[in-house]
């Protein structure tokens, strides 16, 4: 068997669970075992998701979700990253900047967006920089770890090709430890959208979160479900992009 | 072109809690230009240690290491280091030649088509023709240290440090790379220093064998191998004498103790 046919047939078998699930559910509720008030039949909440794509309402939040989540996320990397490799290269600022990560990293960052409400008031600065608060923090660690991790042979390399510091962090630090990098990215890419979906709940401005939360407040079930389906389809269409990129850009993982 | 490189009254002492640990005491050993040596020794005696003193990859505790007429410091130019781990010390996000390519990307673009055909034809010389666009990682082990040593060859080395290179490799293909590096060596004549616990392999490559004792290191013997070359496989390897220094020397390292072996 080909290796594309084995992946399709792995695709396949992830597919089983989810199917069942619905499958049961769908089921259950046509049987009546579930109020069909509180939990719609996933058909009835399909339709009203093609409704909701069919006459266009769901662009306008999910790109306002999208957008925030992106430059959050976006900013999230490159702090990450930067800070990260400059912790491990620099023994100085990992002492100054050490016990400040340690300190904010453990705390939940749902709990900072109130406060961040009284600051910045709540708008895109508050939900940017929540996301950046969630997403930085798993992309900083596994940097660290993946430039302190790199063999030692690899860095002696570069020194006796008379690289010079900066060139090394750009033409082998970085390249060495994406593939550490890129899981923390992965981790990150999660607790953004959780903390994207929150703050919009708590801001009750625009995005998929205040849709959600403003569909179960006036009790139009049907379509707050429909909503979270979309959230489904983001959240898996985004790593299904991830697992592409990662794929392309290192190639070497688990081979060297 | 090539450059003598001397290690003078070399010693090495570790700080650790309490006792230091010493290294190497006092080592004085001189690889001419051009010359090939090996230096042998038990495993845990520090030769590597010594030779990436050479590099100025690590300061020496007391005395220096000599380049030509100059102290060694930090990394110089021309003294190229062949890992063991080949395959942690090639880039495996670049191709084959773009990891050959590396020593020379600080040449100016105007150069760099020249440059390229320069490193297909060190590939060639490794017997590489083909593989310029595979990965690493795409590569026998074998094939992953001719790509080093490809590099090393676009570095221009004035000398060569060879840290074990084919200890992590079957034994067939440790000959042909053998085989290779000798024909390299007798092209370009650099200056060559080796690192084994391979008795066999040191008498095959060099021009004389140094040979470290066990903890504390200090150098207990150097021989002038004196085989012709160029070498063969089966001839230089079948020579009484090839045998008669391989029965020394396999005696010298099985002796225990810092004591010096008398000579056969």
């Amino acid at each position: 068997m080909s290796w594309r046919l084995k992946a399709l047939s792995a695709n396949l078998l992830g597919l089983i669970s989810p199917a069942s699930v619905l499958c049961i559910w769908e089921t259950a509720g046509a049987l009546g075992w579930i109020n069909p008030v509180l939990l719609p039949r996933p058909s009835l909440i399909l339709r009203s998701l093609v409704d909701l794509v069919g006459d266009g309402a769901v662009f306008s939040p999910l790109l306002h979700t999208i957008a925030l989540f992106a430059v959050g996320y976006g900013l999230a990397c490159v702090i990450g990253i930067c800070i990260g490799v400059a912790m491990a290269t620099n023994q100085v600022l990992y002492g100054l900047l050490e016990p400040l990560t340690e300190c904010i990293r453990p705390i939940p960052k749902s709990a900072l967006v109130p406060v961040l409400f009284l600051f910045l008031g709540i708008g895109r600065a508050t939900m940017i920089t929540v996301v950046v608060l969630a997403a930085v923090f798993p992309v900083l660690i596994s940097t660290f770890q993946g430039v302190r991790g790199l063999d030692p042979v690899l860095l002696e390399t570069a020194r006796t090709f008379q690289v010079r510091r900066q060139r090394t962090i750009f033409s082998i630090i970085l390249p060495a430890s994406l593939p550490m990098i890129l899981a923390g990215m992965r981790v990150a890419l999660g607790l953004g959208l959780v903390l994207v979906i929150l703050a919009e709940m708590l801001a009750g401005e625009d995005g998929v979160g205040f849709r959600i939360l403003d569909l179960q407040r006036s009790f139009q079930i049907r379509d707050m479900f429909a909503w979270i389906f979309v959230l489904v389809l983001l959240g898996g269409g985004l790593m299904m992009l991830f697992d592409v990129a990662e794929r392309r850009l290192v190639p070497w993982r688990g081979r060297t | 072109m090539s450059e003598r490189l001397g290690f003078e009254h070399v010693t090495k002492v570790y700080e650790s809690a309490g006792a230091d640990f010493v290294a190497f005491d006092d080592i004085t050993l001189e690889a001419s230009p051009s010359e090939f040596l090996a230096i042998v020794g038990p495993s845990g005696c520090g030769k590597s240690t010594l030779l990436k003193m050479a590099a100025g990859l690590i300061p020496p505790t007391k005395g220096k290491v000599q380049l030509g007429g100059n102290t060694v410091s930090a990394p110089p130019p021309g003294v190229i280091y062949l890992f063991q781990q080949y395959a942690k010390s090639l880039f495996a996000w670049r191709t084959v030649i773009d990891n050959v390519m590396f020593p020379l990307e600080g040449a100016p673009r105007s150069q760099r088509a020249e440059l390229r055909a320069r490193c297909e034809d060190y590939l060639r010389q490794v017997g590489l023709s083909g593989f310029e666009n595979s990965y690493p990682w795409q590569l026998s082990g074998g094939m992953q240290q001719r790509v080093a040593i490809a590099r090393a060859l676009a570095a221009d080395p004035q000398v060569l440090l060879l840290d074990e290179p084919f200890s992590a490799v079957d034994a067939l293909t440790r000959m042909e790379l053998q085989t290779l590096v000798l024909q390299l060596w007798e092209r370009r004549k650099f200056t060559a220093i080796l690192v084994t616990h391979d008795v066999e392999e040191a008498i095959f490559l060099a021009d004389r064998v140094a040979v470290l004792s066990a903890r504390p290191t200090s150098l207990k013997e150097i021989i002038d191998v004196g085989l012709p070359r160029p070498r063969d496989q089966l001839a230089t390897r079948e020579d009484p004498r090839f045998l008669k220094l391989r029965h020394h020397l396999t005696t010298s390292l099985l002796a225990k103790g810092s004591g010096h072996v008398v000579a056969a």
